[in-house]
């Protein structure tokens, strides 16, 4: 194995990316989108490029495999060089072999219908005589062997990304760039992916470059973070460092892990004014040193801190009964599989929806959580049992008279919209119904959710985070009692994370009850106060949210990551468990004032009763 | 009469025909026509394509038409498409009969009519069988072979790869549109009302797919371009190395020659036997 990887690598000390003063201008664009960029990159680095939206990140990336200027003709200056070669004298398929790509709408990379035609198809295009081996080593790499006859449709969406990046693997090349692999993937997943990276880099001595803003996958695998700002390299530095400069972070709209901005409070607390304290901790490992150095795990209980402990517990205590909005009665639903045999996502579940609720449906892909919602809205109906909704058998009325009470989001935005201009979109329903001064009401919402200045605009073209925006507007404007959403922050940026999630939290006009179904356990943290965890098509458990954290097994089980400030908490054993960062550091540091008798929460459960 | 309704419903939803058209297309069959060169099923099928139109003599027609039955039987062919076959067949036959009691015909005109009606069942039947049988990649691959350009076999592939999508997206788009639209009040007799209702949306639903479509193939037409597709268009060897798996062998000449054997049997029977 080592011989094998010594042999690849070549003897030569020149590093595998060498660009100088480089600048790029799209044509009939008024600036330049790249601007004197000096970046050197040694063979096997693990490096993060950021930046905000716009900031030349990917035309960046763009340059290295030839895409810029072969592909995109520009005005391209400065010197480029990828793996020994001068890009000026290369074409985009010489300098695919060195460089493989994998794009953030990776299932649009894939041309072929099934996996093991798709990994042999740059080979053979190459003209690569051993192209079938190729394929199957690539596939071999990634441990993707088992799944060589399948369809590309049949494929979870991770599974697509590591196919894409097998393909990319074929060519054998040097430098690998994944762009944004986080945004499209759940938590668990993109860390697989990134496992695959890390090995791919420290066995197979690759150089892996990503594009990526989730600070928390920058700390735990990269070593080095490339800033980028309006087209120009703002600073590159090891990733510690680079995580530590919190504020600049936050001017471009970079969160930085959790626990990097639990430290930075806590020092900033204890610390006099001036005082140097950087690098902060960036990784869970080191954050849990940091607290563990400054003596906190034997001091939490105290007083303070277990009282706050003991009014969260108090705070969860569910709400009285009332008649439920929406019923399910022993449910079982699922579809058709291709050998015509029934598959059952859902069996047998029995569930009430109150109003107040705010539930979060969380479960692995495949768990249920899509039809459940889909049972709501009336677009599927159960095989067995009944669903009821609003006083509504859903098997006895249409999906447009459930309209009336039920609005659906799909996790898809294009999807939704079905006009050319977000306006009519959000004016559809209203205006299908003839509602008088439907004008006005639609202007006030969009007004609200800040879609105004966009009105005239296609929604396919607006950027992610107005996309979601213009959904939930068309949702709104529908007046539902009940609102379903599906995957509302799935490949958002964090500011625009941050601003669905506030708008979720705020006022909701008509809706009583509304469900979420989420992998983004900060959105769950922040937003829920009912949490229904599928698990094969079976709900395992129905509680509140702290509740929820405090099972690691059955998170483990759902393939759920808890918000990493939670994760550090159970690192130093805090029980009941901490949502945010603000709580996690008020209760860390309260006991710090003075030294009171303390308090055990010796069975959790009887503390409630 | 309410059960068969439903069942007849469940049978037409949107789903159901979803599941019919994916088995269609991504059931893996080996079946007894998927197992020749499809260079060989090509030029077969072409034969039967033009020939039954030269042909009026009914025991000939009959006598084509039971190979291409069996050979459909045996290609397990959905009952979906054998439904849609079987609809525009008996729609077709009823048109031109009304026409005819219309203009003062009889009833005489449904015998001459049968001999059009063989023919396109036999055209029919075989491309279901043939095109049923075919894997769409080595049909790409047949036509690529036989000097069609690249970029039209690869088309007819890509389109395979992109249909499940495509179906998702549309079903999709389709309840997008119900969602949000209202259903007119009174169904109307028979319920026509309803049925114009959804025929629209259904038609009114491809136009934001073609409009997602055109944005997704950014991406794709990129990664074509680093994926050496392009490349492959001008390099032969890219050409050789995909086709080298083509091979006519005995079993390919073996089904040629019993079919050409079995059609001059024909016509020789049907020199002595005709009605």
């Amino acid at each position: 194995m080592s011989t094998a990887c010594a042999a690849r690598i070549p003897q030569t000390t020149e590093p595998l990316v060498a660009l100088s003063n480089v600048g790029f201008r799209y044509p009939g664009a008024s600036s330049d989108a790249l601007q004197g960029i000096d970046l050197t990159i040694e063979r096997g680095a693990f490096v993060a490029v950021a930046g905000t939206n716009g900031s030349g990140k990917s035309t960046l990336c763009k340059t290295l495999n030839g895409l810029i200027p072969n592909y995109y003709v520009g005005d391209l200056t400065g010197d480029i060089r990828v793996a020994g070669l001068t890009a000026a004298e290369e074409t985009v398929s010489s300098l695919s072999k060195k460089v493989a790509y994998v794009f953030q709408d990776f299932e649009n990379q894939l041309v072929r219908p099934t996996v093991y035609e798709e990994v042999i198809f740059a080979p053979l295009n190459f003209g690569y005589p051993d192209y079938k081996e190729r394929g199957e080593r690539a596939l071999a790499l990634l441990g993707l062997s088992h799944l060589r006859d399948r369809w590309i449709w049949q494929l979870s969406g991770g599974q697509k990304h590591m196919t894409a990046l097998a393909a990319a693997l074929s060519l054998d090349p040097d430098l690998i760039i994944v762009d944004e692999p986080v945004a499209q993937l759940d938590p668990q997943r993109a860390r697989l992916v990134y496992d695959k990276l890390k090995l791919l880099r420290e066995q197979h001595g690759k150089t892996i470059l990503v594009i990526e803003h989730h600070t928390e996958f920058i700390a735990d695998y990269c070593d080095q973070v490339i800033l980028m700002d309006k087209g120009a390299i703002r600073w590159i530095k090891p990733v510690r460092e680079a995580l530590s400069r919190v504020e600049e972070l936050a001017e471009l709209h970079i969160l930085p892990p959790q626990v990097t901005l639990a430290a930075k409070q806590t020092l900033e607390a204890e610390r006099q004014e001036g005082e140097a304290a950087l690098p902060y901790p960036v990784t869970l490992g080191e954050a849990a040193e940091f607290y563990r150095q400054r003596d906190v795990g034997t001091r939490l209980n105290a007083v303070d801190g277990g009282s706050e402990a003991q009014a969260i517990l108090r705070g969860t205590a569910k709400s009285g009964a009332q008649e439920p909005i929406v019923r399910f009665d022993r449910v079982t639903a699922g579809y058709k599989t291709i050998d015509r045999t029934p598959h059952h996502v859902l069996k047998n579940v029995s569930l009430e929806l109150r109003e107040g609720d705010r539930i979060a449906l969380v479960g692995s892909n495949g768990a249920g959580k899509s039809t459940l919602l889909k049972l709501i809205s009336g677009i599927r109906r159960p095989s067995e049992g009944s669903v009821t909704v609003c006083g509504f058998r859903t098997k006895d009325v249409s999906p447009e008279r459930l309209a009336d009470y039920v609005s659906y989001i799909y996790q898809q935005p294009e999807e939704m919209f079905i006009e050319d201009n977000i306006r009519k979109d959000i004016s559809y329903f209203l205006k299908a119904r003839k509602h008088p001064g439907y004008a006005e009401l639609v202007d006030g919402l969009m007004e609200r959710l800040r879609l105004a200045g966009l009105a005239d605009r296609d929604g396919r073209l607006l950027s992610g985070g107005q996309q979601r925006r213009a959904t939930l507007a068309i949702g709104l404007a529908m007046r539902p009692t009940v609102m379903l959403l599906d995957e509302p922050t799935a490949s958002l940026d964090a500011l625009s994370r941050r601003e669905v999630t506030a708008m979720l939290s705020g006022e909701l006009g008509s809706v009583k009850t509304a469900v979420i179904a989420t992998h983004d356990m900060q959105l769950v943290a922040e937003w829920a106060n009912r949490v229904i965890v599928m698990h094969n098509g079976e709900v395992a458990l129905d509680t509140d949210k702290r509740t929820l954290f405090s099972n690691s097994e059955l998170l483990r089980q759902a393939g759920l990551t808890p918000p990493q400030i939670t994760q550090l908490g159970d690192a130093l054993n805090l029980d009941p468990p901490c949502l945010s960062v603000d709580e996690f550091v008020r209760r860390v540091q309260s006991p710090l004032k003075e030294e009171v008798p303390a308090w055990k929460p010796s069975n959790k459960a009887s503390s409630t009763s | 009469m309410e059960a068969i309704k439903q069942s007849l419903i469940d049978k037409l939803s949107v789903e159901q025909i979803k599941v019919e058209l994916m088995r269609t297309a991504f059931g893996r069959r080996s079946t007894l026509l998927s197992r020749f060169d499809p260079r060989v099923l090509l030029g077969w099928y072409t034969i039967l394509a033009i020939l039954p139109w030269f042909l009026s003599n009914k025991f000939v027609l009959l006598g084509l038409l039971v190979p291409v039955l069996v050979l459909t039987f045996s290609s397990k062919v959905s009952p979906l498409v054998l439904f849609i076959l079987g609809l525009g067949l008996v729609s077709e036959i009823s048109y031109i009969l009304i026409g005819s009691l219309l203009f003062g015909g009889s009833l005489d005109a449904v015998w001459p009519l049968m001999t059009l009606t063989l023919k396109l069942l036999i055209i029919s039947l075989a491309s279901i069988a043939v095109f049923n049988s075919m894997d769409p990649e080595r049909f790409s691959d047949a036509l690529l072979s036989l000097g069609v350009p690249g970029q039209f076999s690869f088309g007819v592939s890509y389109g395979y790869r992109m249909l499940p999508i495509l179906i998702e997206e549309y079903h999709n788009l389709f309840y997008s549109f119900r969602l949000r639209g209202k259903a007119p009040g009174k169904r109307g007799l028979l319920g026509w009302r309803s049925l114009v209702y959804l025929v629209r949306t259904a038609v009114y639903a491809f136009y934001p797919l073609m409009l997602n479509t055109a944005k997704r193939t950014r991406t794709t037409v990129e990664a074509l371009e680093v994926k050496g597709f392009t490349y492959a268009l001008v390099s032969p060897e890219a050409r050789k190395l995909k086709l080298a798996y083509l091979r006519v062998g005995a079993a390919d000449i073996a089904f040629l020659g019993i079919s050409l054997l079995y059609l001059i049997a024909l016509c020789v029977g049907g020199h002595w036997v005709s009605f």
